[in-house]
């Protein structure tokens, strides 16, 4: 009996983790696999032969690699526009007093919980007017106005949970407020950072909607949009150069994951004052 | 030179007061104590002093220059705060480095000083580890550090030694009375702990309720407290208040009179209601002729006793006597005051003293714990 249950445990624990990432695995298995083994019945799950032709093709035949600059692009710049403007909101509702501060806080949370359909045709319109319909930039706005507002809610958590009095101490052993904030605020800051880091690219790496409406050129389309138009049309899935394309989508914040992950969990935090 | 200066000085939260009329005139290299209880504005005023709060009203000088609008980090001085506020990310030697570091100071010199603020404060063995890391004693020793290890004009210390060990506490006031002797630096201090107050200040400004009660030498608040208040924070015990009235030479309490010397007191000293204050070492305890009282409590401390006491009113004051003396509880007494011992004042909530100040206090001698 006793033996029985942590067994029992684990059989189930293991069972709910290959259900949740069976769809990763057929992933990766489908990409690997020769067009003619796609479709045999009953399927087989390792593949007879392993192929890299699909990765082969996808990078040397398509526009994959253009898409993927743009979505790095994309990407990297809206997180760096949201951290840097998210730090800099979070720091004025917390650490200043002015009329309006709580309202403005709420305000700004509520056009997160619009849904992004309302918004897609104005945003629309207003870029064509700002004559930046079609471009790479037009988008990094986009995907800027919709994760800021949670990303402000983050970094504002964050930052109440630091001692004013750290910053307090900094001014009066001689920094500057830039110095301070630099040397107390932001490495306290840091795990705050990361997490809406994390949250923003992943976002921005992954957003469709936005990506579809706003930008109908190939050279300026993201790994969403391009791969879909380019290997979805209504008569044929190319499954293979699909999978092969997802894989490769994935490298990306699996990446970024475990780079930032051991940050996330490293010993940054509380312990300067006392209680 | 860096006198200190508050003139007029208001504070307010909001709606809430949190110091009214504050006026203080520190001397260039004075220790002054700000001794309180919680909530009383101490800190408040320490924090507008190091350009950190704001006054609502008056001015703040350091030296001959008004500071009300110069950064915190332009005023010459160093802070402990009551929080500590240790940067947790750096180790022990870089929190007390870091106020050097801001300031320019490199290398080999950064270096020594360091380590000389370490060795004062026996944080040697710690200076690689990070806050998280230390004791509470420990930590407030680091943020000690960090404001020793520079001389700026002024220093402003808040509570530094609430949190260390009876043994620490006391080295570390012998060694703060011995740095600022060395230094000559004007010292700012601020405390709840009356005994930290009277050994290290040259003057003490004993605040409450957003008031300075009085600001005066350590000698001249215990044997001359201003009013009611401060005769009842200073000194454990404090100074007994007997409700009473004032009649003629004497003071009545519950028909019995106490013969007083009008002549010790102001001129507009007027029969009628009146506290008289008497501190626990001035009352002798006797049998026969004196105000009647019954011994309620007896607590030998080992070097002395202190006896509480009912008297006919049923209030109850306390009397210090030598740890030798048998009291049974119980049993009824006499009580004697020092003539030359006896304050009085108004009868009001915090009544002023009505004893003439020219003739200097009595001769009682002052008492440590
Ligand atoms: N930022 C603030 N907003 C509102 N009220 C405040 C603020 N800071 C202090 N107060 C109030 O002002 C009063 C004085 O506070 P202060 O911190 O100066 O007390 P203190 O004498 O240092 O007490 P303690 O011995 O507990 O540290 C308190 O009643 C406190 O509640
Ligand atoms: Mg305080």
């Amino acid at each position: 009996m006793k033996l029985l249950r942590p067994v029992l445990l684990n059989v189930i624990t293991w069972a709910l983790v290959l259900l949740i990432s069976f769809p990763l695995i057929w992933m990766i298995v489908t990409s690997i696999k020769p067009q003619t083994e796609l479709f045999r019945i009953p399927p087989t799950w390792l593949p007879e032969t392993v192929t890299f032709e699909h990765y082969w093709r996808l990078l040397s035949e398509t526009s994959f690699l253009l898409y993927f600059r743009n979505s790095v692009v994309l990407a990297t710049t809206t997180t760096l526009f949201v951290v840097a403007l998210g730090t800099l909101g979070a720091y004025s509702l917390v650490r200043f007093t002015y009329r309006g501060r709580e309202t403005l806080a709420m305000l700004v949370l509520f056009t997160y919980l619009l849904p992004s359909v309302v918004l897609i045709i104005p945003l629309y319109l207003m870029m064509v007017s700002l004559g930046l319909s079609n471009t790479l930039f037009s988008l990094i706005l986009a995907h800027t106005t919709f994760a800021l507002p949670y990303a402000l809610w983050l970094l504002r958590s964050f930052m109440e949970g630091i001692p004013e009095d750290l910053e307090n101490a900094a001014l009066v052993d001689g920094a500057s407020r830039m110095g301070a904030f630099r040397d107390v605020i932001f490495p306290q800051l840091l795990p705050g950072i990361i997490s809406t880091a994390l949250f923003t690219f992943i976002l921005s790496w992954n957003e469709y909607l936005y990506a579809l409406v706003l930008v109908n050129s190939e050279a300026v389309a993201p790994l969403t949009t391009g791969v879909m138009s380019m290997l979805i049309s209504a008569f044929n899935i190319e499954w293979s150069l699909l999978m092969a394309a997802s894989v490769m989508m994935s490298i990306p914040l699996i990446v970024v994951f475990a780079f930032l992950q051991s940050y996330l969990t490293s010993g940054f935090g509380a312990g300067g004052v006392k209680g | 030179m860096a006198n200190v200066t508050f003139r007029n000085v208001h504070k307010a939260f909001g709606t809430y007061v949190a110091l009214e009329n504050l006026d203080l005139d520190i001397r260039d290299g004075e220790f002054v104590a700000l001794l309180g209880p919680s909530g009383c504005g101490k800190s408040t005023t320490l924090r507008m002093l190091a350009g950190l709060d704001f006054p609502t009203r008056g001015e703040i000088l350091i030296g001959d220059r008004v500071v009300n609008d110069l950064a915190p980090g332009k005023r010459d001085i160093a802070m402990v705060f009551q929080s500590y506020a240790l940067y947790p990310h750096m180790t022990v030697g870089e929190n007390i480095g870091y106020p050097l570091k801001k300031r320019g100071i490199k290398g080999r010199a950064r270096e020594e000083a360091v380590q000389k603020a370490a060795a004062l404060l026996q944080l040697e063995p710690l200076l690689d580890r990070k806050p998280k890391q230390l004791s509470g004693g420990q930590q407030q020793r680091v943020a000690l550090g960090r404001a020793l290890v520079r001389e700026p004009q002024v220093f402003l210390l808040d509570e530094p030694l609430s949190n260390l060990d009876a043994k620490l506490r006391s080295y570390m006031r012998a060694e703060l009375i011995e740095l600022h002797r060395r230094l000559g630096k004007t010292m700012v201090y601020v405390t709840h702990d009356q005994l930290e107050a009277m050994t290290m200040a040259s003057r003490i400004a004993v605040m409450h309720a957003g008031l300075v009660q009085q600001f005066d030498t350590p000698d001249a608040i215990y044997n001359r407290p201003a009013n009611r208040f401060v005769a009842g924070f200073i000194g454990t015990p404090p100074m007994n208040q007997i409700e009473g009235a004032v009649d003629g030479g004497d003071f009545v309490v519950a028909g019995h009179r106490i013969p007083i010397d009008r002549t010790a007191f102001v001129d507009s000293l007027r029969d009628g209601p009146a506290v008289l204050g008497v501190r626990p070492e001035a009352i002798t305890i006797a049998t026969g002729e004196g105000l009647p009282a019954t011994v309620r409590l007896a607590e030998n401390t080992g070097h002395e006793t202190i006896v509480t006491l009912e008297l006919p009113d049923h209030s109850r004051i306390a009397a210090r006597v030598e740890a030798a003396r048998r009291l049974d509880v119980g049993h009824n007494v006499a009580l004697r005051f020092d003539p030359a011992a006896i304050h009085l004042f108004e009868a009001t909530e915090n009544g002023a003293r009505l004893n003439r100040d020219e003739t200097p206090a009595s001769v009682i001698p002052m008492r440590s714990k």
